[in-house]
């Protein structure tokens, strides 16, 4: 039963939007039952949202009543969880702190708070590469060598300083970076991951739809 | 002011060398992130102006805006996270600048949702007061829906169904620019601000079912990747990291925080080739000195 009835499931929904993609969704029972099956989705799709907040709650939780290592940082997930949620759930008719509007908390912990801590989060990143292009990334074979000469050359066209250097040298090789390394080589090998991940995709959904692949059931 | 400018660079690669030699004397890395600092700060007191040009899918973008009959209707996304602002945030100024501009209805959205509404409330609004647009008649946010496959899927057949109200949770049938607006057949453009896959939903669901020209705004390390769509025409121009949104604010003539950002940009990236060259250099050295001794 807790095998068959998600794998019906599965196969149903996948089936109905596969053979609705076929019919007018204004003229054909089974193309209506697209927009229908999709509201269905979005509706599941809040509640997976929830299940990962209680997800969530419940492992810190446990961690923080343990006062298990690093129990400091999950009781300061918990608090940052419920200071975001519950002035945005809040109804904003009882104060303008309330909800996700402009001049909302939520919006206020999200501007100040959670905006700068993600971005300085991300800019780490160019610290680590400086030392990495450094410290690692050598010409240790031919293959090494054109990935470096390759990345160099675009590194240089992606800035204006870099642009207005290479247009020095010759006005036509920031064209020719992109049209031979972008547009040529680049292009070429995305366009082949590209295609080779829309049909691993298709085959995936197919192995999905006939119970075959069974490990969103965690089996 | 040209001898003022050469100095700065000489100035700007003498502090790059000393601290690689740094680095390579002590072995700490620390420096390395002081000269990355360093270069990111510098243009922020001095001023380098430089020149930008522009790239033929930028073009193709802003060209395909600027072919749109005034009072077109345009959807922009906002399917970025916060940790990309400095990318993605100026991309989406400049696109609403010039949608604003040539009155454009502007409907925003996000599958991100975490800031994605909050972000847009914040950027639509900023613009909207200085080209006096009013929300509701010339601009609408819809803000965030989970589940992103199936909202941009959705939204072929009824934006209502799937958006049943605004962002502040006002019924999209009380706001007088969606009466007209019911599904992607009346959305003229869709310009994309991202900095994650979504963008390959709106080009196989959207452009590819729907026929909808889709323009994009991606984060730089993205880019690469698009440039196959663009090749097959299902993408009409891309703007490429920030160096992308520097080129559509030099087309649209209001530099602003990409542009600013460039020299910082053009500074770091240079310094991180001058470690490569360096690294190896020390590399090949150290490599030559060994096999001598060993011989």
């Amino acid at each position: 039963m807790k095998t068959t009835v998600p794998i019906i499931a599965a196969f149903l929904s996948g089936f109905v939007m596969l053979l609705a993609f076929f019919f007018n969704p204004e003229t054909s029972a089974l193309g209506k039952l697209e927009p229908e099956v999709l509201s269905w989705v979005t509706i599941v799709g809040g509640f997976t949202l929830l299940l990962g907040v209680v997800s969530i709650v419940r492992v810190n939780y446990s961690s923080v009543k343990r006062k298990s290592s690093g129990w400091g940082y999950k009781l300061a997930t918990l608090i940052s969880i419920f200071a975001m949620a519950i002035p945005a759930i809040v109804p904003v008719r009882w104060s303008s702190l309330f909800g996700t509007g402009t001049g909302s908390i939520y919006d206020w912990l999200f501007n100040y708070i959670d905006s700068p801590m993600m971005s300085t989060m991300f800019a780490m990143l160019a610290f680590y590469i400086a030392s990495a292009a450094f410290r690692a990334f050598r010409a240790r074979s031919a293959e090494a060598t054109l990935l470096l000469v390759t990345a160099t050359l675009v590194m240089l066209w992606r800035v204006p300083m870099g642009e207005a250097f290479l247009s020095g040298i010759h006005p036509d090789i920031p064209d020719l970076i992109n049209t031979y390394i972008m547009n040529g080589a680049n292009m070429a090998v995305q366009r082949g991951i590209i295609i080779g991940a829309a049909l691993g995709a298709a085959a995936m959904s197919l192995r999905i739809m006939l119970g075959i692949e069974r490990t969103y059931m965690g089996k | 002011m040209t001898i003022l400018l050469i100095f700065a660079y000489i100035f700007l690669i003498l502090i790059g060398a000393l601290l690689l030699y740094m680095t390579f004397k002590t072995d700490d890395r620390r420096y390395i992130y002081l000269a990355v600092g360093f270069y990111v700060i510098f243009p922020v007191i001095v001023t380098l102006k430089l020149p930008i040009m522009l790239s033929p899918e930028v073009k193709q973008l802003y060209d395909a805006v600027e072919a749109l009959p005034d009072s077109s209707t345009v959807m922009l996304t906002f399917d970025y996270y916060p940790s990309t602002l400095a990318e993605t945030e100026p991309m989406s100024h400049a696109a609403l600048h010039h949608l604003f501009r040539k009155n454009c209805k502007v409907v925003t959205m996000t599958t991100i949702p975490l800031g994605g509404p909050s972000i847009a409330e914040r950027v639509t609004r900023e613009l909207a007061e200085e080209y006096n647009k009013v929300y509701g008649i010339d601009f609408v946010n819809l803000g965030y829906k989970a589940n992103y496959v199936a909202v941009l899927k959705g939204m072929g057949t009824s934006i209502e169904t799937i958006y049943p109200t605004d962002n502040s949770g006002t019924p999209l049938s009380e706001i007088p620019m969606m009466k007209d607006i019911e599904n992607y057949g009346d959305i003229d453009f869709i310009f994309v601000v991202a900095d994650n896959s979504i963008v390959d939903y709106w080009i196989s669901i959207v452009n590819a079912q729907y026929n909808n020209p889709v323009g994009t705004g991606l984060t730089a390390v993205m880019a690469p990747r698009y440039f196959a769509y663009i090749g097959s025409g299902q993408m009409t121009g891309m703007l490429g990291g920030m160096k992308g949104a520097a080129e559509y604010e030099t087309l649209l003539q209001k530099p602003a925080a990409a542009n600013m950002g460039m020299t910082s940009q053009s500074l770091v990236h240079l310094f991180i080739i001058f470690s490569v060259i360096a690294g190896n250099i020390i590399f090949f050295m150290g490599k030559k000195g060994k096999s001598r001794k060993s011989a």
